[in-house]
């Protein structure tokens, strides 16, 4: 027991030291002969698979304790001490973050041994595996906090390595202002985050700020605030989990490497909104109504990154897009809380986006960096590994039966129907037809019809083992990781609802068996309808359209860049500007100019005094003399 | 009697010596009217039982420190020439009168609070070498002590001001 | 009478002041400033002989041995500026106008 809450301890450490090491082993070196790329990438993999190695641990020990009992906790130290309220540095494992912990250690492991492969030859070999160690590193903070403090370093870190990740090709300005629009998307939404804490704090925090002592104050809150707190919450979590209107900044964040895509901007990080919204799960259930705005905004985000996925051209826009709206969909559920459906969703999630990601990064490793899908085509036949694998993972993504995102789709989409959200039903039903569609409408332009840019394709081919190994593996889990929540209607018992029901607060509908088939049959049938178009128009070679109308509209994403570009942008930069011309050399500095100035002046008008003969300073001296004896012989009276 | 007769004498000679010294024009005069004025401000101390300092006065100051700045005047051999032209000199002492008015009236008021005393000679040997010795040697050694060290910078620091020739020279 | 003995220190050291602020001379300049220390010896030994007490006298002591030192130094000084300038007008030395 002693030890297995050390371990939750040491789990965020691993990573940490790893980048530590591994930044300063870069920041020495770089100027001089560079270190072997084996030894950063042995050094890289070493933290995350000790992480993972200890995740098994905690979670293998959790599974041993009596259900009501999963919990395990451990203080690092006392963070600071205001007053009586005393802020630790502390870690809690429980089903929820063990499961996350374990996944996230688990794919994060897999990418970076992907990345030794995808990032050879790079002149920042070193500092990329700094970063990537250090945002796992500050993943499983996120993850194991035991409080919205703790949760929120973790917060920042994994934002701040986005953002450094993001714009690690640094030499071209477009990435650097990717990042800066991440980070800055980010910002708003940290803004929502921190004064949603305040507030949390300020309504019933003073008994300890930890999740446990908040679900049990938690009934004191006035809806008011509870509900004031929630939205507040959820506008943190829309910047780091892109929903409307934040999401902005995730599609331009492709401009990182792919391995950074498929870790950071696809599998874990932008997770991590639904992760706390299932942490707050005790409030959310709470205020029903905080809950509906979060599953509307979600299925809306979903419906319109679908809508924008299905005119893409850039191979990783397209993931993007899906990202979007697959997080858009875990939102809903966790509205309308069905969370361990949403939380299923994201475990399912990672594994087959990190696939798809990482199999398109196979792809643009192959071809040279061309990300265009209309450039590409037939290449199932050069590269079989990579397009056998991405299959299965776009099979898992549209919800094909009996693939990991089946399930978890399907049980979202089930929780909406049993709940009475009939609208977040239609809506989702109708995305789970787009998702098919414009997945395989890249799956089939990619791999499949003629060869549209005959160079690149002949030299196209299979990456190394050290690529197409978690690519396998990663295939593997997007398969078969629905098996771990199969409903009962397929035989199973919902291992993974069951699992995390301690750390949630949900109530599972109990409804007929044919509203279960009827979702089960409408997504289906989705996914056939979606999946059929695509084959319809672009399985035997499709020519780039020219997009008019409604077509265009969509290829431009509505125009929303430019809009918020209008709106937000340009109106503050014209304030700024105002301020940078006007306002700041003529009030703001006038006190500064214009004292400068009167001691110029003054300067000069008192020279006059410093004659330099002495006799006249001894003058100026008694007449000080006399004035203070007038002065004296008046007050001595 | 005697004593206010010796009192007015005396101070009539020192105001008389003081007001030589701002007015005459070549220093060797100012000089010779400073002699006048430290010897009756002796005579003064002499009045006020002040037997040590009575000697000391007209030892050190009017013998010792005087015939130095009659001897440098002297080794200068100052001419008329030399001396700057003071044109304006009474519009000056016009004006000092003026403001050292205040000063002179304020000072006089704190005076005239304070009690008064006859100035009959004190008997016990009251200013005596040894009375003051014993003072100075019981009381006032510290002070003593690094009077004489201000003294010793002195002499070390004249001597390298004035004797510093040769790097004049250079 | 002992007030007397304080006006006349008044007078004197007055007229030491004017002699400091109205004459250019070097000599007369640090002449009048011996005066003023006599003044205040003046003054000390009329306030000691008020009190009968001799702590005047021992002050009185030491400003002469200030007066010594300070006589040794500042002729030094005159000899100095004598060899630069061969004047002993005070205003020749303005190097602090501003």
């Amino acid at each position: 027991m002693e030890h297995t809450s050390t371990y939750i301890g040491l789990t965020p450490l691993f990573p940490l030291l790893g980048a530590l090491v591994l930044g300063l082993m870069h920041m020495l070196t770089c100027t001089k002969t560079r270190l072997p790329e084996k030894l950063y990438g042995v050094l890289a993999c070493v933290g995350p698979l000790l992480s993972f190695f200890l995740a098994l641990v905690i979670f293998y020990h959790l599974k041993g304790l009596p259900t009501e009992e999963r919990f395990l906790s451990h203080n690092a130290f006392t963070w600071f001490a205001v007053g009586d309220l005393h802020v630790n540095m502390g870690f809690l494992a429980d089903p929820l973050s063990s499961l996350m912990l374990l996944f996230v250690t688990f794919i994060g492991s897999l990418i970076h041994i992907y990345s030794i492969g995808y990032m050879a030859g790079d002149k920042n070999f070193g500092k990329f595996f700094a970063y990537l160690n250090l945002f796992l590193g500050s993943m499983l903070i996120l993850v194991l906090g035991s409080g919205p403090i703790v949760m929120f370093v973790g917060w920042e870190g994994v934002g701040l390595c986005s953002y450094l990740l993001i714009s690690f090709y640094s030499e071209d300005t477009d990435n650097v202002l990717a990042g800066n629009k991440a980070f800055i998307v980010n910002r708003i939404g940290d803004l929502g985050f921190v004064l949603g804490m305040s507030f949390l704090f300020w309504a019933i925090g003073t008994n300890g700020f930890d999740y446990l002592s908040l679900k049990v104050n938690a009934h004191n809150l006035t809806p008011a605030i509870g509900i004031t707190v929630c939205l507040l919450l959820f506008i943190g979590a829309c910047g780091k989990s892109a929903q409307i209107p934040l999401y902005v900044w995730l599609p331009d964040a492709m401009a990182g490497p792919t391995p950074v895509s498929a870790l950071i901007h696809a599998a874990t990080m932008v997770t991590a909104g639904v992760y706390m919204v299932a942490r707050f799960s005790f409030l959310y259930t709470h205020f029903p109504l905080a809950g509906s705005v979060v599953a509307w905004i979600g299925i809306l985000t979903a419906l319109l990154a679908a809508t924008f996925g299905m005119f893409q051209k850039d191979i990783k826009k397209i993931l993007a897009y899906s990202t979007v709206s697959q997080l858009g969909y875990m939102f809903a559920a966790v509205g309308i809380a069905a969370y361990s459906a949403g939380i299923f969703h994201v475990f399912t999630h990672a594994f087959f986006k990190a696939l798809l990601f990482l199999g398109a990064g196979s792809v643009i490793y192959a071809l040279h960096h061309q990300q265009d899908i209309w450039q590409m085509g037939g290449l199932k036949d050069k590269m079989p590994t990579t397009y056998k694998t991405m299959v299965i993972g776009a099979l898992a993504l549209s919800g094909a039966p009996l693939f990991s995102g089946f399930f978890s789709k399907d049980e979202i989409l089930f929780s909406a129907l049993a709940s009475g959200h009939s609208g977040i039903w239609i809506i989702g039903v109708l995305v789970a037809g787009m998702t098919a569609y414009y997945t395989f409408r890249m799956i089939f332009l990619v791999f499949h019809g003629e060869p549209r840019d005959k160079d690149l394709y002949e030299h196209a081919k299979d990456a190394p083992p050290l690529m197409t190994i978690p690519l396998i593996i990663l295939a593997v889990g997007a398969a078969f990781a629905g098996v771990l929540n199969l409903p009962a209607i397929f035989g199973g018992s919902l291992t993974i609802s069951h699992w995390l029901a301690p750390s949630l607060v949900e109530h599972h509908p109990h409804v007929s068996i044919w509203i279960e088939i009827l979702a089960i049959v409408t997504s289906v049938a989705a996914f056939a309808i979606g999946i059929t178009i695509a084959y319809k128009k672009f399985a035997h070679g499709a020519e780039e359209p020219v997009y008019t109308g409604l077509g265009k509209f969509g290829y431009n994403k509505f125009y929303v860049d430019e809009i918020y570009n209008a709106v937000f942008v340009q109106p503050y930069k014209a304030v700024g500007a105002v301020i940078s011309k006007f306002l700041e050399p003529n009030v703001t500095d006038i006190h500064v100019k214009l004292s400068s100035w009167l001691y110029q002046k003054a300067g000069k008008a008192f020279k006059v005094f410093q004659v330099g003969y002495i006799r006249v300073y001894a003058i100026y001296m008694v007449i000080g003399l006399s004035l203070m004896s007038l002065f004296l012989s008046h007050s001595i009276n | 009697m005697f004593v206010d007769g010796l009192f007015t004498a005396f101070s009539v000679l020192a105001v008389l010596g003081a007001l030589g010294l701002i007015l005459f024009r070549h220093p060797m005069q100012g000089a010779m009217s400073l002699i006048v004025t430290i010897i009756s401000l002796a005579g003064l101390y002499a009045l006020l039982s002040a037997e040590l300092i009575f000697v000391l006065q007209l030892i050190v100051y009017a013998g010792a420190i005087m015939s130095l700045i009659l001897f440098i005047i002297m080794f200068l051999n100052i001419q008329t020439k030399d001396l700057p032209e003071e044109p304006a000199r009474f519009y000056y002492f016009i004006g000092g009168i003026i403001l050292l008015v205040p000063v002179a009236s304020f000072l006089l008021k704190i005076v005239q609070s304070l009690p008064d005393a006859e100035t009959t000679i004190v008997g016990n040997g009251f200013g005596g070498v040894k009375e003051v010795g014993m003072i100075l040697f019981q009381d006032w050694l510290l002070p003593f002590e690094i009077v004489s060290i201000l003294l010793l910078v002195a002499l070390v620091g004249s001597v390298v001001l004035a004797g510093s020739k040769r790097r004049l020279s250079k | 009478m002992i007030q007397n003995y304080l006006i006349l220190s008044i007078i004197l050291f007055c007229l030491g002041i004017l002699g400091v602020i109205t004459r250019r001379n070097v000599f007369t300049v640090f002449m009048s400033i011996e005066l003023m220390l006599n003044a205040a010896n003046l003054a000390f030994l009329a306030f000691s002989r008020l009190h009968e007490s001799m702590d005047g006298h021992v002050l009185a002591m030491m400003v002469m041995a200030v007066a010594a030192a300070e006589a040794a130094l500042a002729l030094a000084v005159v000899i100095l500026l004598h060899k630069h300038k061969g004047k002993l007008d005070t205003n020749l030395f303005s190097l602090l106008k501003g």
